[in-house]
């Protein structure tokens, strides 16, 4: 994982789409914008959809890590 | 005994008591239910579309000429059954002021089915509406050895079920990368449904590369890359031939990869077509005639045959 300084972290395992998006959404809010939010995920739909739900809000994923346990690592910059 | 009337030049018309001659009704969608005085009416439709006062017309001939029953098929068409053979005619006239015609069934080009497509679909690499009105148009009801059914969907996720059709049209994409936009977030290695992109490790910057073999044309990796790294570098129609469900179902050939021009798709669906009528036996489904003839002569004789 990167060396960004991490401003929150939210654990979304066992979170279904939509939900998991919508609480990284919601994590993200309280950030200021370029601060960064670590989520962990379930591997399968979500990183297929999620990245790009967070592109269409103006975030950015800077770094994702296999966990090799079926789940992923985002690491997200907030955008504007 | 009413006439079966329809746009059809080649039907004759039929003037029996209680007698129905059921290929001629099937051609033009009357399919003759158990109970044999009655008809399920099989209404025409391109891409499973209607408007709203077509709607209502279709629950009015129902009450009306049927028993108040309308059926939805797996092919996005209506039905209307339980309508006694007298009053085919009359429903089908009601029918065809709000500019319903009538459906096929038999050894014909059935309807197409398609998914919203590009029109409203944010995956939709395709016009699929477009594309099934002219398929619909140059081929709908003419002759084949066995049923015959195309869909056309707008990409990879396959909402349409292009690969379960005699002729299926999907969208795709083949995706590019760029190394100037990349940082190297391995969102693309991870999230590639079928694990086609790798990272090449042993250089000076990071590589990534798309394994085409793998690749399914599907747009997750240029949809979710952050920075556009990964762009569209083709996009376009994927063609599929010889899915069939039924007895013995089968999962549609990849005829193509990603052509881009729509004329020679339209160039193929034909090639496609005449191969089948001129190859495949009375009752056998397009995906037999392949199996039986094999997958590869049949491809390499449509893409690049002289017949």
């Amino acid at each position: 994982m990167n060396n960004k300084k991490i401003s929150k972290k939210v654990d979304l395992t066992g979170v279904r789409c939509p939900m998991n998006f919508v609480k990284t959404k919601l994590a993200l809010e309280e950030l200021e914008k370029e601060e960064f939010l670590e989520a962990v995920i379930d591997e399968g739909e979500a990183l297929m959809n999620v990245p790009r739900s967070l592109k269409d809000e103006g975030h950015k994923i800077v770094a994702v890590d296999n966990n090799n346990n079926g789940t992923f690592t985002l690491l997200i910059e907030k955008g504007g | 005994m009413n006439d079966a009337k329809n746009k059809d030049a080649n039907n004759a018309n039929q003037d029996t008591e209680h007698v129905f001659d059921i290929a001629e009704y099937k051609k033009v969608g009357f399919i003759q239910q158990k109970q044999k005085d009655y008809f399920a009416m099989r209404l025409h439709a391109v891409g499973g579309d209607f408007t709203a006062p077509q709607l209502m017309a279709i629950a009015e001939v129902a009450y009306t000429y049927g028993k108040g029953q309308v059926h939805l098929s797996t092919r996005q068409g209506v039905e209307i059954h339980y309508v006694h053979y007298s009053k085919l005619e009359a429903a089908q006239e009601k029918l065809a002021a709000v500019g319903i015609t009538m459906g096929a069934c038999g050894p014909r080009v059935r309807i197409v089915s398609a998914c919203p497509g590009s029109s409203t679909c944010r995956w939709g690499t395709i016009d699929t509406k477009e594309m099934a009105r002219y398929l619909d148009e140059k081929y709908f009801r003419s002759d084949t050895p066995h049923k015959f059914k195309m869909a056309v969907t707008g990409c990879p996720h396959n909402c349409a079920k292009a690969s379960e059709n005699d002729i299926g049209i999907m969208g795709g994409i083949l995706p590019e990368w760029s190394s100037e936009d990349c940082i190297d977030c391995n969102l693309c290695v991870n999230a590639c449904p079928t694990l086609a992109i790798h990272k090449e490790e042993n250089k000076k910057e990071s590589q990534y590369l798309l394994d085409e073999e793998k690749c399914i044309n599907c747009s997750i990796c240029t949809k979710n890359c952050p920075t556009d790294a990964w762009k569209e570098g083709r996009a376009g129609y994927i063609i599929w031939i010889g899915g069939t469900m039924g007895k013995k179902p089968r999962i549609a050939t990849r005829l193509t990869g990603v052509i881009e021009d729509k004329e020679e798709v339209y160039r193929l669906v034909d090639r496609t077509i005449e191969y089948y009528r001129a190859h495949g036996r009375k009752k056998e489904r397009f995906g037999h005639t392949i199996e039986r003839i094999g997958e590869e002569k049949v491809r390499k004789e449509i893409l690049y045959g002289t017949e």
